[in-house]
């Protein structure tokens, strides 16, 4: 019966794996290949990675737009992960009536589609261009502000703050701990695969976020890599096989952060820190 | 629980950790009032005005109005319905599943799993979309695999009929996220004891027994926060669309989202409208939001 | 965990490092619209987006060229954006109302150009003084002008022609000739031959895109609007009804085979699935892509409409203009076009030669360039033969929602394969169109 049940375990994890990773595959494997076999739906790796690779290096900004994505998804997450985690944290243990109303007005802002947005934060932007240049249209800081703070992000450190042993916070106070402290001390180390899974969630959003930096960026300079590659894909007679090495080599940082971070996931963590 | 605490430390205290509680969400608060609710106030002005592109006069309701009677959304809004009904249970369901078999200590090759399981939603929806359509293409590999089998003797028109391409639009989203639910539930278990389970298997409970009777109670929080987060993100449903079947065949596959990119962009920008379809899937949400929060029970 | 406190308060400051170090670029990047306001001087700096960098943008560099050589003082910024991209910045930027980020030359396809031009009236820059509307294609000139006043530099041709496979037509005991000039009964007639002798398709059609259905009515001199641009014409409009009727008879006749987008149309094209393909002649690229079809390929005459008296030889797919945005340094953006796209006969032999661009100015529409024999399609004097259908195609007012009535058909179209009656169908897509276009 235990046996079986590793069987069906392994059997089920290798094709969800599987299922999971072909597209994957099929990308890296094209990504060697000529445009005409892309298309072609051909499964085997070619000899053409050299030479997409050398046609994608002079046909476009590959490294300042890597550059540029790196910089803001980076600062973003490091930024979005500290402020969401402070307000979740904040709107679960110093609960209030008050705070709980102000929590589900927060929501709201998670339910209107981006699209509706963008023109009246486009216009915002473009009006203090004038004044503050350093945050105005076509600037990095442009682009991070209205992504840093998510209500997704506060939702999720909250609903995560219930799982944390509230027992905690009365043993810190009573240690002489100030509230700060309590959450620098003992929150932030406790809930370590919760800021892990928040720091890779928003990494790769942040990574992606094609449409707002689509509209608020002009300067091909501060192009970032989701831009560089809608460019890629315009034209009457695209080459596929740009296409998907441009993909593979945009989709591997996400990759790695994940790889990287998921170590965090280990059972038992929690019994550790205690 | 918290407050009954916060009232036997005495009220000047409580009014102090309050202050603190302020202190702690106020950048927040600060940056989604500026950068959402701002925003929000102005779309819903623009709501009740039409016209295309600068030249927009107040119409009143007219834009209420027309959303009625707009067959086109009414499509859209009936495909996103049937989209989340089915979808996402599904996904939620699988996604427990998958990290609760993956936070088994003893599994082997879990980091190989754990990777490949995510990878989908990193995938850029351009490689992606062009792969899906090649599996399920009338001559693609799933129907030749599926008449190799002899499950069917016709090639399913997965893209291009009107009822299997919403299915293929179902799988392709499935596929996407559950992988990306998958992480909230895997770093949520690291925060239940293992002990607790160890209790368990010491009384003899079977391990479906440990899933209903422990798993599910303490992810309780994070079923919650992926439930509304799905529902959310499957109303505003725009990449899997845009990129498989761009809403086709007709409008069969159509959401809402799509249908309001293509009020502002692919049509004569008609942006009042579209603020209007946008405020008609805020007021959905927020009635299932509170209908999931009240089942979920989160009062207590 | 100071650490992250330091890290976090770090972030801050470079933030705010950063963002300063990008604004102070700021003015120099977003081109002349922030400029120093001396709209006359030539001096100034022009900023452009186009799509396409192996199409438009190679031949935008061809004319910055030509245009330095000239004006060593001009400074012209080309930024490449995904049409789709242009049309959010371009629909986003001119909502809210502020100037700021536009730029001062845009490219936008024909269909489109009416909805643009009659939605932002004041925000485009009239070249009719600089422009002569009679230098280029006759059906060039309904996009681009708006009130009798021209606001486009044509650009290029969408003009269409029948990609076709000889050895499969041969096979099925046709000649070249016998697909000359035929109309679209005919054509179905023959696609069922080749089916029953070669196995092969006809054609390759993406249910979401009635390119097809654009091409038959326009070589009748018929839309999906009626002349003034607004007004619905579906229900009475006997082109479409012809067309729909055809396109209907097609798919019965089992020739068509499916495609689901572009790469898979491609795709069926390269990997010689189908006999034939109408199309527009940007799509010679991707069909030359396919090396090993060498001397196969010949290009002919789309079919016409049986049954529609004006139809001819000759029509169009997708093609773009420029326009000049009314910002400060638009007298600049209008110099470069009339110096460059307006009438620059040399350059356009350049284009053609080097990106295969076919133009639209009549003066350019010969020479050695055009009358060059292509190997690929068996040594055809292509370009000659593109210029003179160029000149046929009829010309037809856009108006201002070809992409919300053709979502409407694509409906309708669906209704009507499946049953619906064909008169019902298309009255039903008025009703719908005029409830949509206002």
């Amino acid at each position: 019966m235990r046996k079986l049940k590793r069987v069906f375990t392994y059997a089920f994890l290798v094709s969800a794996a599987f299922v999971s990773i072909f597209p994957f595959l099929w990308m890296i494997v094209s990504a060697t290949n000529k445009s005409v076999e892309v298309t072609k739906g051909r499964l085997l790796p070619g000899s053409h990675l050299l030479d997409n690779f050398r046609k994608l290096a002079e046909s476009t900004d590959l490294w300042t737009s890597l550059w540029n994505s790196a910089k803001i998804s980076v600062l973003t997450t490091i930024l979005a992960i500290v402020i969401a985690s402070l307000a979740g944290y904040g709107f679960e243990i110093f609960r209030s009536r008050a705070k709980d109303i102000v929590f589900s007005i927060l929501l709201l802002s998670m339910m209107i589609p981006f699209a509706a947005l963008m023109i009246p934060l486009y216009r915002m932007f473009a009006n203090i261009s004038g004044n503050l240049p350093a945050i105005g249209i076509d600037t990095m800081a442009s682009v991070m502000l209205p992504t840093i703070t998510t209500a997704f992000l506060i939702f999720f450190f909250r609903q995560n703050s219930k799982m944390f042993p509230k027992d905690m916070v009365e043993a810190g106070r009573i240690d002489g701990l100030s509230e700060l402290g309590i959450f620098l001390k003992i929150f932030m180390p406790t809930m370590k695969t919760t800021y892990a899974a928040a720091g890779i969630i928003t990494f790769m959003s942040s990574w992606n976020n094609y449409l707002w930096p689509l509209i608020v960026l002009q300067s091909p300079e501060q192009k970032t890599i989701p831009l560089l590659i809608s460019n890629l894909g315009s034209g009457y007679s695209p080459d596929y096989g740009l296409i998907m090495l441009a993909i593979v080599i945009a989709t591997l940082p996400t990759a790695l952060v994940f790889f990287l971070m998921q170590k965090h996931f280990v059972a038992g963590m929690m019994g550790s820190v205690k | 629980m918290l407050t009954m605490k916060a009232d036997r430390t005495g009220l000047s205290i409580r009014a102090k950790s309050n202050l603190t509680g302020w202190s702690f969400i106020l950048i927040a608060v600060v940056m989604i009032a500026t950068f959402y609710f701002y925003p929000m106030v102005q779309a819903l002005i623009l709501s009740f005005k039409t016209g295309t592109g600068s030249n927009l006069t107040y119409t009143g309701g007219s834009n209420y109005v027309r959303l009625l009677s707009d067959k086109t959304f009414l499509t859209a809004l009936s495909n996103t319905f049937i989209y989340l009904i089915i979808q996402v249970p599904i996904m939620i369901l699988l996604a427990l599943f998958i990290s609760v078999l993956l936070n088994d200590s003893k599994l082997k090759f879990r980091g190989f799993f754990r990777t490949a399981i995510f990878l989908p939603c990193v995938t850029s929806l351009v490689a992606y979309s062009v792969v899906f359509k090649y599996l399920f293409a009338a001559d693609g590999l799933v129907n030749s695999l599926l008449m190799k089998l002899s499950i069917i003797q016709e090639p399913i028109q997965w893209i291009t009929d009107p009822f299997w391409a919403k299915i293929t639009i179902i799988f392709a989203i499935t596929w996407r996220w559950t992988g990306y639910n998958m992480i909230f539930y895997l770093s949520a278990l690291q925060n239940i004891d293992s002990s607790i389970y160890e209790a368990a298997r010491i009384d003899g409970a079977s391990s479906f027994k440990q899933f209903t009777k422990i798993t599910v109670p303490m992810l309780k929080p994070i079923i919650l926060f992926t439930s509304i987060t799905s529902t959310i993100g499957t109303l505003q449903l725009f990449d899997e669309v845009m990129n498989i079947t761009k809403g086709g065949p007709g409008n069969a596959t159509l959401s809402i989202s799509q249908y309001i990119y293509n009020l502002s962009f692919k049509y004569t920008a008609d942006f009042g409208y579209a603020a209007t379809v946008s405020y008609s899937i805020v007021v959905i949400i927020v009635l299932l939001s509170i209908l999931q929060f009240k089942v979920a029970g989160d009062k207590k | 965990m100071k650490k992250v406190l330091a890290l976090f308060l770090s972030c801050m400051v470079l933030l705010a490092g950063c963002s300063s170090v990008g604004g102070g670029k700021e003015p120099a990047a977003s081109g002349g619209n922030s400029g120093s306001g001396d709209s006359g001087s030539k001096a100034e700096e022009i900023t452009i987006w186009a799509w396409d960098p192996a199409f438009n943008i190679a031949a935008l560099n061809i004319a910055k060229e030509a245009y330095s050589k000239k004006n060593p003082d001009a400074k012209i910024n080309i930024v490449e954006f995904a049409q789709a991209d242009i049309i959010q910045k371009l629909n986003t930027g001119l909502n809210s109302g502020t100037t700021k980020g536009l730029p001062n030359i845009v490219l936008i396809e024909d269909y489109r150009a009416q909805g643009f031009l009659q939605s932002y009236p004041d925000a485009f820059y009239d070249l009719s003084g600089k422009v002569r509307s009679e230098d280029f294609a006759d059906y060039k000139i309904g996009p681009t002008s708006l009130n009798g006043k021209q606001y486009g530099v044509p650009f290029d041709s969408g003009v269409t022609g029948m990609y076709v496979r000889k050895d499969y037509i041969e096979q099925a005991g046709y000649t070249l000739d016998d697909l000359k000039n035929i109309d679209w009964k005919q054509y179905i007639e023959i696609g069922k031959v080749v089916k029953e002798k070669t196995g092969k398709d006809i054609i390759t059609l993406d249910p979401n895109d009635l390119g097809i259905i654009r091409m038959m009515i326009q070589s009748g001199g018929s839309w999906y609007l009626a002349e003034d641009g607004k007004t619905p014409d579906l229900a009475d409009n006997a082109a479409l009804k012809e067309a729909f009727e055809l396109y209907k008879e097609m798919m019965e006749a089992n020739v068509v085979k499916v495609n689901a987008d572009w790469s898979q149309f491609i795709a069926n094209i390269n990997n010689g699935d189908v006999a034939t393909v109408p199309t527009g002649n940007w799509i010679t690229p991707s069909v030359k892509a396919e090396a090993s079809q060498a001397g196969q390929w010949a290009i002919l005459p789309i079919p016409k409409l049986p049954q529609t008296p004006n139809s001819v030889h000759a029509t169009n797919l997708g093609g773009s203009s420029w326009y000049v945005m009314n910002i400060p340094g638009a007298e600049t953006a209008a110099d470069f076009l009339d110096e460059t796209f307006g009438s620059d006969v040399e350059m356009y032999q350049n284009l053609l030669t080097n990106v295969g661009a076919i133009g639209t100015l009549k003066a350019a529409a010969s020479g050695e360039a055009y009358a060059k024999p292509d190997d690929f399609f068996g040594g055809q004097q292509v370009v000659n033969d593109f210029a003179a259908w160029t000149a046929e195609i009829p010309k037809v007012n856009y108006g201002i929602s070809t992409y919300a009535i053709e979502d409407i058909l694509i409906v309708e179209m669906q209704n009507y394969l499946n049953g619906k009656g064909i008169d019902q169908a298309l009255s039903d897509a008025q009703a719908q169109a005029e409830a949509q276009v206002k």
